[in-house]
């Protein structure tokens, strides 16, 4: 296990007064707030950063740090060293169980079997378990049929001793077809477990599509681009769109224009009621590319005598 | 793999959530939920035959305001104006989206 470094992943020095930590974390927690962060790592730095902030804005457990970390450097191999289990009670700092949960092996190596589970250890004595949360990717697609994802978790557990460990768990999810983005979906009872004789917490699931290189989700709505040709858009026709629930045959309307848009009832992701899909036209021209099609398009351009950036042309 | 290895999830797209689960899955005390509902910092919450119903965006929004007064010590009403400004740039980017543009 290799040894974390606190005080370097909020920017201060060792001997940082309180308030210089602090001012740190919040500058850092702007920078890395998940809502309007840039940064492509933000998720994994705001982890970090909310780590650091919960031992070193507690004075037991910054204190406790210092004396085990003494003479390490970030990335040093570390072990604690024997007799580190002492009963010790850590507070939270507003952070729950699930959330230590989320910190690195070094965090619940040092902290997470000595007490610092407190706020959990309260929620299972007020009874029902704590909620697990835990985001699903889906592929759009999978929102049509329905699909099977494995789900990993880092679920805090008591042992019989009274230490508090983490270990993985991988579930299977079987996701119901119809899902949206944002959508959360509950499985009951597969949070953490309950004081005795209270039941245990749901795991939510909340949905996430992958962009999609063709299509893109609004709600349940599907939108998309067809390519159509000049004489399809100018003269009408029925032509083949593949959608996630299969292929359909599209009238074109005569005189359609590019960017013009045709929705189709119902065809959107399933549910209650199902989304539609929304095709958005783009008038695709054949490059004049031989003779032969140099001289139509010469022929268009006398007959039509069609002056685009003139209305009513 | 059996049938019986796989989980079936609900889904609680039309489901209202109640003033317990929403704080159960924050997590936050039932009692600061309470107190910013007396504050009407949950404009889009109802109470319906004195039971509170919350929406999926009424969760992500307790748990934004949540954060916010736990990272920056904000007070409530500002964590909320907050949370109204991030659920105003979530439906302009909605937009976006709808239009390919992100």
């Amino acid at each position: 296990m290799q040894f974390k470094d606190y005080y370097q992943t909020l920017g201060v020095a060792r001997g940082a007064s309180a308030e210089d930590i602090k001012k740190a974390f919040r500058r850092l927690a702007r920078k890395y707030h998940p809502d309007v962060s840039k940064e492509k790592d933000a998720e994994a730095r705001m982890k970090e950063v909310n780590e650091a902030w919960n031992v070193l804005s507690d004075p037991e457990k910054r204190a406790a740090y210092d004396r085990l970390g003494a003479g390490f450097q970030s990335g040093q191999e570390f072990r604690p060293p024997p007799g580190w289990d002492a009963p010790f009670e850590f507070s939270s700092r507003g952070f729950s169980p699930g959330e230590e949960a989320d910190f690195s092996d070094f965090f619940s190596e040092i902290f997470g079997r000595m007490g610092g589970m407190r706020g959990g250890a309260r929620a299972r004595a007020a009874g029902r378990g704590e909620d697990h949360r835990a985001r699903v990717l889906l592929d759009v697609e999978d929102a049509f049929g329905g699909v099977t994802r494995q789900v990993s978790l880092r679920v805090p557990a008591a042992e019989a001793s009274g230490r508090v460990s983490f270990r993985d768990r991988t579930l299977n999810v079987r996701i119901p077809k119809g899902v949206a983005a944002g959508q959360v979906i509950r499985l009951a009872g597969q949070g953490a477990p309950g004081a005795a004789g209270h039941p245990a917490g749901d795991l939510l699931l909340e949905v996430e599509f992958r962009p999609h290189p063709r299509f893109r989700v609004d709600g349940r709505d599907l939108l998309l681009t067809v390519p159509v040709a000049p004489w399809e858009a100018a003269l009408g026709a029925v032509v083949p769109v593949h959608l996630p629930g299969g292929e359909v045959r599209v009238r074109v309307p005569e005189g359609a224009q590019s960017g013009g848009q045709l929705r189709l009832r119902g065809k959107g992701i399933p549910g209650e009621p199902p989304g539609d899909a929304i095709i958005e036209l783009r008038v695709v021209q054949p490059p004049a590319d031989t003779p032969r099609r140099r001289s139509l398009y010469e022929t268009m351009a006398r007959e039509f005598a069609f002056d685009p950036r003139k209305a009513g042309s | 793999m059996r049938d019986d290895d796989f989980l079936e999830g609900q889904l609680l797209e039309d489901a209202w959530l109640t003033l317990e689960q929403v704080a159960a899955a924050c997590p936050v005390e039932p009692e600061w939920l309470l107190a910013h509902l007396d504050e009407g910092l949950f404009p889009q919450a109802r109470s319906v035959a004195g039971v509170w119903r919350f929406s999926g965006a009424g969760l992500v929004r307790a748990r934004r305001m949540r954060l916010l007064e736990r990272d920056f010590d904000a007070v409530p009403e500002m964590a909320a104006l907050v949370a109204d400004l991030l659920e105003e740039m979530d439906g302009l980017r909605a937009r976006l989206r709808r239009a390919g543009l992100e």
